[in-house]
């Protein structure tokens, strides 16, 4: 289990980024959601989807109570662009990177989440409509609305 | 009136790259795509958007980070470890208070009786109001409903 964990961590780490636009909440967030896994592994049914499934379930479950416990901020998706342009990722992170990271905050919360899990995680329609409890014949176009919006920042970009 | 060929397939697309699509609907698109020259650039653009989100570094860790997380000691020990030890602590705590306070021979027999009787009465109030919290929790059909 922990072998699995470790390599879902990043895929974890990408999507608590988008929804928490901070790079070091979503590092929290992926290590309470780790915690909750060892400490409680009885808590993930095999019956009921897979452990992929349901550790983004749990990472997503703690952003919400991350988000709720901190100030809304109107300046959300500026800080999640300022974030991925900073000093310190910028020296990690490179430019092909950083344009896609850009792109992806100046799309909605929805859309960048839906988007990281099919795309950068690499879950099915099925797995994203329970991590992100939405009705599963809604994930298409949820996902091709999203892919379009960013299609577009790439284009106003490259203008 | 377009007939169904004639029509852009719109999200069936995303449907078709991401492999989501029966066979008569991948049918559909693949047909459509030889056809319209907008949704053929389309899935070409979407599939290289995919490609480049999938080779993206969204993360700034790797997977050492998590392993280090995980061999945390505070992270693996199960938190009923925990729970057992403090519950085992609370009883054999309670057992040695209860054998010293029963032999104590400075205090009157009417005196401990009145002890007994109010500490007695509170833990059988502590344990109805726990077994009701617990009988509803088991109970409550609201309780898989995340907010």
């Amino acid at each position: 289990m922990q072998h699995e964990l470790a390599h879902l961590g990043n895929g974890a780490h990408a999507f608590a980024t988008q929804m928490l636009g901070s790079v070091d909440d979503a590092a929290d967030a992926v290590h309470d959601a780790l915690t909750t896994a060892l400490q409680r592994p009885e808590a993930w049914d095999a019956s009921k989807g897979t452990l992929k499934t349901w550790f983004m379930r749990v990472v997503r479950n703690r952003c919400i109570d991350m988000i709720r416990l901190r100030k809304p901020s109107a300046d959300e998706v500026d800080e999640l662009v300022d974030s991925a342009l900073g000093p310190e990722e910028s020296l990690l992170i490179e430019q092909r990177d950083r344009a896609l990271q850009v792109a992806l905050a100046r799309l909605e919360d929805a859309q960048r989440q839906i988007i990281v899990l099919s795309d950068y995680v690499g879950l099915s329609y099925r797995e994203i409509a329970k991590v992100l409890d939405v009705p599963a014949g809604t994930v298409m176009s949820r996902l091709h609305r999203a892919r379009l919006a960013l299609k577009k920042e790439f284009i106003a970009d490259d203008e | 009136m377009m007939n169904e060929m004639e029509q852009h397939v719109g999200e069936m697309l995303s449907g078709y790259i991401d492999g989501e699509l029966t066979q008569q609907q991948r049918q559909r698109v693949e047909q459509h795509c030889q056809q319209c020259a907008e949704c053929g650039e389309t899935l070409e653009e979407l599939k290289l958007l995919k490609q480049r989100v999938a080779a993206g570094k969204l993360s700034i860790f790797g997977e050492d980070k998590w392993r280090e997380d995980m061999n945390n000691p505070s992270v693996q020990t199960p938190r009923s470890v925990g729970w057992i030890m403090f519950i085992a602590g609370i009883l054999v705590a309670g057992a040695v208070g209860l054998y010293v306070f029963i032999s104590d021979p400075s205090m009157p027999v009417w005196t401990k009786l009145m002890l007994v009787a109010i500490y007695g009465g509170l833990a059988v109030l502590l344990y109805s109001v726990l077994r009701q919290r617990l009988l509803e929790q088991k109970t409550d059909k609201y309780k898989d409903v995340e907010i």
